[in-house]
């Protein structure tokens, strides 16, 4: 096993951005209104930590708090967007022409291409659990897209599938990338078989898991390379973990 | 002639294209434009744009 590195869940950069102050265009939501983001790559001021892992250059761990935080209409290009909602109702708006509610388990991938603009805000009364993954394109300035999809909970216990990437029923992505989601309800041995040279990123959303001999609970993260295949021991049940692929 | 990329958004900057919509001519080199020039788009700093050798998506002028 060749382990590129393992990031605990605590040395993960950490930002907290109030709807007041400096933020107060970029951030929608009352004046109590803040969201809380774990960075496991270089992003905004954070810039002590891990650059990337391959085409990936943000997986964000995000918090945002009740009636109408979040973030206000602002420009991309280039990169791919993509958000895994966990817990909560996200409203995304686009430029594409898209306003889309997505909840617990729903997804999409947002692809900013030759340019556009998004607000993604929690204008629900609980807190809003999302991750955040940015993937640089295979092509620069391509047309822009939105596409969406959901998590099949039923269908896909106790296997990983394929949410984001080049399978039946993933959304498809112009990059050499794939997102997959790994839930299990018990112990239990999973294999994950990369393309040969690929790259492979475990974070685990919830549970515990063993890679490489590592030791991986709740937000805990680790990059693997230069393997045929992953081996993840599920060390308990309840187990939820994104697994991300990217070329090198 | 090389391009880069902003962390902060996405923003693109290509050597052989430059910005002329914001004072820069095409063929202006990444290392002549001054160290406090940010982001267009975001503000993010010249210090986070990162070399990239990505190709235009086909139909894009190719460079
Ligand atoms: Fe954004
Ligand atoms: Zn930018």
């Amino acid at each position: 096993m060749s382990v590129r590195f393992v990031l605990p869940a605590a040395e993960r950069g950490y930002s907290f951005l109030p709807s007041v102050g400096p933020n107060a265009s970029y951030v929608a939501g009352h004046p109590d209104g803040a969201i809380t983001r774990h960075s496991s790559f270089n992003f905004g001021e954070y810039q002590s930590g891990i650059p990337g892992f391959g085409a990936m250059r943000v997986f964000g761990d995000e918090v945002f708090m009740p009636n109408g935080t979040g973030y206000n209409m602002h420009p991309h290009h280039n990169f791919i967007i993509m958000a895994f909602v966990l817990s909560g109702t996200l409203t995304h708006i686009n430029t594409i022409g898209r306003i889309d509610e997505l909840g617990r388990d729903d997804y999409y991938v947002f692809s900013a291409g030759s340019g556009g603009k998004h607000s993604e805000l929690n204008i629900g009364e609980g807190d809003l659990g999302v991750i955040y993954v940015w993937v640089l394109p295979g092509r620069l300035l391509a047309p822009p897209s939105y596409r969406r999809a959901r998590f099949d909970r039923s269908a896909g216990a106790n296997r990983i599938t394929c949410l984001v990437g080049d399978e039946p029923g993933a959304l498809p992505i112009a990059q050499t990338f794939r997102v997959s989601r790994l839930v299990s309800d018990a112990e239990r041995r999973y294999a994950y078989r990369p393309a040969r040279p690929n790259g492979l990123y475990a974070f685990v959303v919830e549970g515990e898991v063993e890679i490489a001999d590592a030791l991986l609970t709740r937000r805990d993260s680790m990059a693997v390379e230069g393997e045929d295949q992953v081996t993840i021991d599920v060390r308990t049940g309840g187990t939820d973990v994104l697994l991300v692929e990217t070329k090198l | 002639m090389k391009k880069y990329l902003c962390l902060g958004c996405g923003f693109s900057y290509d050597e052989a294209r430059g910005l002329p919509e914001h004072g820069i001519a095409p063929g202006t080199r990444w290392a002549d434009i001054p160290d406090d020039w940010v982001c267009p788009d975001c503000g993010t700093p010249k210090s986070r744009f990162e070399m990239v050798e990505i190709p235009y998506f086909e139909g894009e002028a190719a460079t």
